[in-house]
């Protein structure tokens, strides 16, 4: 996963499980077209990848002030259901991943 | 963005997708009161308005601009809209389309559109102002404060679709993504924009 993460840097996907599929996708920029001069190691290390190994319901945290109520937050679904991740904190990660259920999933942003 | 590998040894092989919607702890509660969340050792302000202070290159800043390091590495752009322009991006395997933000706050902060014979509703959220997209058939739409009044009793309160006895409905959403324009762009060659 790290190695995946490293090779294509910035340009994968916004949140999933990791299940792949080979791509019938012909409107997006895509392995065939993708210009691969573009890809550039400059910015590696800027970023620390948030590896997820522990949660918490939503409400517990609210409860104990680890959050307020307007906390900004991005949430995507994965095989364990919805996830929480703290939108100013993935300004700096930029990629969140973990497992769920078996399932390996990452969220970008 | 897409999911797809562009290169290595996954290259042509495609991650399933789902989205990663805006909202606030509060909006989330509402949405799902199971939710967990991950919570990074990183320092974050925990309320809104208490931001960490931006630079030009934050993407909180108001004239945020790209790192030359990273413009370099994004090839032809599509000069329709402003590079660090913001908007909606919604697309599924027959259509790419681009809200820009600017064009929603003109429209009264939401729009109506229709993608694949379905009906589009696009409003800038109250709480978080950030744009969100669902499938939703409205002939009416009447922004009040933190609630959306819809046509037949419907509202949108905390992000969430209620009826008229205050009932939850489920409803459908769209691929989307907030982003910048470039990113949109370059990710989904030549997508329509909604003007």
């Amino acid at each position: 996963m790290q190695q995946t993460q490293r090779r294509l840097g910035l340009y994968f996907t916004v949140s999933s499980a990791l299940v792949l599929l080979f791509s019938q996708n012909t409107f997006s920029a895509t392995a065939d077209t993708f210009d691969i001069n573009r890809y550039s190691t400059l910015g590696a290390g800027m970023f620390e990848t948030f590896y997820v190994e522990q949660t918490q319901t939503l409400q517990r945290a609210l409860e104990h002030e680890l959050v307020s109520a307007d906390t900004s937050l991005l949430v995507t679904n994965t095989a364990e259901g919805n996830l929480a991740l703290i939108r100013d904190q993935m300004s700096f990660h930029h990629i969140a991943q973990g497992k769920a259920n078996g399932l390996e999933w990452m969220a970008t942003f | 963005m897409t999911g797809e590998g562009l290169a290595g040894e996954h290259a042509g092989y495609k991650m399933p997708l789902s989205n990663l919607l805006h909202m606030n702890v509060g909006q989330a509660l509402a949405m799902d009161s199971a939710m967990v969340i991950a919570i990074s050792e990183r320092p974050f302000n925990s309320r809104r308005g208490r931001r960490m202070r931006s630079s030009r290159f934050s993407a909180n800043g108001a004239n945020a601009q790209l790192r030359p390091m990273f413009v370099q590495t994004l090839g032809d752009e599509d000069t329709r809209r402003d590079r660090m322009d913001m908007g909606l991006g919604v697309w599924n395997e027959n259509m790419q389309k681009y809200y820009p933000v600017a064009v929603l706050r003109e429209k009264g902060n939401y729009l109506l559109d229709e993608i694949n014979g379905q009906k589009l509703l696009v409003f800038l959220d109250p709480l978080t102002s950030t744009p969100t997209a669902l499938y939703w058939d409205t002939d009416d739409v009447t922004i009040d404060g933190r609630n959306i009044a819809l046509s037949n009793g419907f509202t949108i309160q905390y992000g969430q679709i209620y009826n008229s006895g205050g009932d939850l409905v489920a409803v459908e959403k769209p691929q989307q993504i907030f982003t910048r324009w470039y990113g949109f762009s370059l990710s989904f060659p030549n997508p329509d924009i909604f003007e």
